[in-house]
């Protein structure tokens, strides 16, 4: 009978010619395997947007400062024309911690002008700041006029309710379902809500979510965030920003998928 | 096989199948990470982490789960199979990279405690293409941490090897934790018919190794024995090889019968250290010695040689007319039986 090659992993030499070159085919495969994963794991990655997260750096703007209902900064772009900065905390929450010290000597900051030290994020016309530290919070001695908000229309609208932080930078992809339990979790703690559309010309719009009064509707949205929804309510448009004003009950998650999932968003 | 308990007990040929660990996990991390930058380089590191690592996991598990049966089927694979734990624990890490930067990203500095995220941040359980699938993942980590944590012979003596092996068979519901992980996620917002064929082409592959291995094996199961005089009859002397043994199954057991210096010698085919096929081995220094790790019994009375002190049933064999008879009843572990005289 044919001498069977037995190896004994304490015996040096043990390993026979014949499982060496079994060995080597099986290594060679698996190197094989292993390179075929990572192209097609890597080249069938959906296009990440170019939104920015300056983790590394941070940025001084001034603006006035206003809640409408959410902590923005309005910082004059050109004549007549300003941009609303929304404010947000480090990690997953919102600018409020960071406000404290200063609400503790100004109540009323509606109006105020601030300085304020953060990191940048910006995608598509938006621009947000990230506080990391209360002390780079610093009051101006002027103050300023705040944004006029206009009624546009009563409006349904389709997309996806989003947290803004990670969609327009610090996450890639910010959306979807991979992401939804982040965006559940930064906007359970403060982090505005934001539904993002995408139209048939792959045009996105933004819209600040709040409820009939214009409050936060932080909690409210929760079960919807992540998903393709629908959902009906008055349009407001605040400079740069739309807000739309919601009845949760009006509010419905939808079974096809939303258009922000088009590659080009 | 030792005495004491050592982290790793060092031999060239685990050093050299550690460095092909090591290079096949950078090669994929390199190829991976710079095809990304080249061709979707608006990616983030974290991004490209979670992606890379996880994916890595999910390959490397498959390399670790088509050795067994590879094994089962082709003794020359018998070498991979030995030093497998350290591809293991090479796959947790991967795997613990992917679910701890997913962790920290998705759930930590956040308002509640991130497990606790984890299970309740996405509350559509009833839901298959809402389903919670970092749930599952979260799952599947648990059962490869357990099992890289106790990847050591420590705890395979202390928690005795059929708790360490029911322990270790669990591998077989992370993987079907990790593949509805990736459908009910990954693939739900990115999928590509070349990645879902390639997890199907995985899962083709392990499953049908898998099913010949356990045919293979069923066969030895399904052998037909004639009962005389309480005594089974089992085969010719010439269907066992020189220093070799035939694998039979008697009274639901299996049993190796060994021929070796003109004798036989009949004991129970699991080896004590992590349930190797003992019948699959050789008599080496007139000692049975196991295929995966190089255990050893003698075979007359299925003792480890002395300091060791592992022991297996012994069976009592008879030989009539160049024909083996054994007797089904087992003897406690580690009883001398007289070989039989060829």
């Amino acid at each position: 009978m044919e001498d069977r090659e037995f190896y004994v992993p304490y015996i040096e030499g043990s390993l026979g010619s014949k499982t060496k070159r079994v060995l080597k085919r099986f290594t060679i495969i698996a190197i094989g395997l292993i390179i075929i994963a990572a192209v097609v794991f890597s080249l069938v990655q959906r296009p990440f947007k170019n939104s920015t997260f300056e983790l590394t750096s941070t940025t001084k703007i001034t603006g006035t400062f206003h809640e409408s209902p959410y902590p923005m900064l309005r910082v004059k772009v050109a004549d007549n024309s300003y941009k609303n900065i929304l404010l947000l905390g480090f990690g997953k929450s919102s600018a409020n911690p960071f406000l404290e010290k200063l609400l503790a000597e100004v109540p009323h900051l509606n109006g105020r002008r601030l300085t304020i030290e953060g990191n940048l994020i910006y995608y598509n016309g938006k621009t947000l700041l990230q506080i990391t530290d209360e002390e780079k919070v610093i009051l101006e001695n002027q103050k300023g006029n705040t944004p006029v908000k206009t009624a546009l229309a009563e409006m349904t609208l389709q997309g996806e309710i989003i947290d803004p932080k990670c969609y327009f930078g610090v996450m890639k992809p910010g959306y979807g379902k991979i992401h939804r339990s982040c965006a559940v979790r930064c906007i359970s703690g403060g982090i505005p809500p934001v539904l993002a559309t995408t139209d048939d010309n792959n045009i996105s719009e933004y819209y600040l979510l709040t409820d009939l009064n214009g409050n936060a509707i932080n909690k409210d949205v929760l079960p919807y965030v992540g998903q393709p929804s629908e959902m009906k309510g008055t349009v407001e448009i605040m400079e740069d920003w739309y807000i739309l004003k919601l009845d949760i009950e009006n509010l419905t998650v939808i079974s096809e998928a939303s258009n922000i999932y088009s590659t080009d968003i | 096989m030792a005495l004491d308990y050592k982290l790793v007990i060092w031999n060239s040929f685990k050093k050299q199948y550690d460095k092909l660990i090591v290079a096949g996990m950078l090669l994929y991390i390199i190829v991976f990470a710079v095809l990304t930058f080249v061709f979707n380089s608006e990616t983030s590191v974290e991004t490209l982490i979670i992606r890379a690592f996880g994916s890595l996991a999910i390959i490397m598990l498959h390399i670790v789960l088509v050795i067994g049966p590879l094994s089962r089927l082709n003794e020359k694979f018998l070498p991979i199979l030995y030093n497998r734990r350290h591809l293991g624990v090479s796959m947790f890490l991967a795997a613990f990279i992917h679910g701890g930067f997913s962790m920290f990203q998705f759930h930590a500095l956040g308002d509640v405690n991130p497990i606790y995220s984890v299970f309740t941040s996405n509350m559509d359980y009833n839901s298959l293409s809402n389903f919670p699938f970092q749930v599952l993942g979260f799952l599947a980590l648990l059962i490869l941490f357990a099992m890289a944590a106790t990847s050591h012979d420590f705890f395979l003596s202390n928690l005795s090897a059929k708790v360490w092996k029911r322990l270790h068979m669990m591998v077989y519901l992370a993987y079907a934790l990790i593949i509805a992980h990736v459908f009910l996620g990954a693939f739900q917002q990115e999928a590509s018919l070349f990645s879902v064929s390639l997890m199907a082409l995985g899962f083709i592959t392990i499953s049908s190794l898998h099913l010949r291995a356990a045919f293979k094996e069923r066969k030895i199961d399904r052998a037909k024995t004639i009962v005389e005089e309480g005594w089974l009859e089992v085969c010719s002397i010439d269907d066992i090889e020189e220093d070799r043994a035939k694998i039979f199954t008697v009274n639901k057991e299996r049993v190796a019968i060994f021929k070796y210096d003109g004798k036989l010698s009949a004991i129970h085919n699991v080896c004590k250290h992590q349930g190797g096929p003992l019948g699959e081995g050789k008599i080496i220094d007139g000692c049975v010695t196991c295929p995966w790790h190089g255990y050893q019994y003698l075979p007359h009375n299925g003792q480890s040689p002395p300091p060791f002190t592992e022991k297996v049933a012994t069976y009592q064999l008879k030989l009539k007319n160049d024909i083996v008879y054994i007797n089904p009843e087992a003897l406690a572990e580690g009883t001398e039986v007289k070989p039989v005289d060829i």
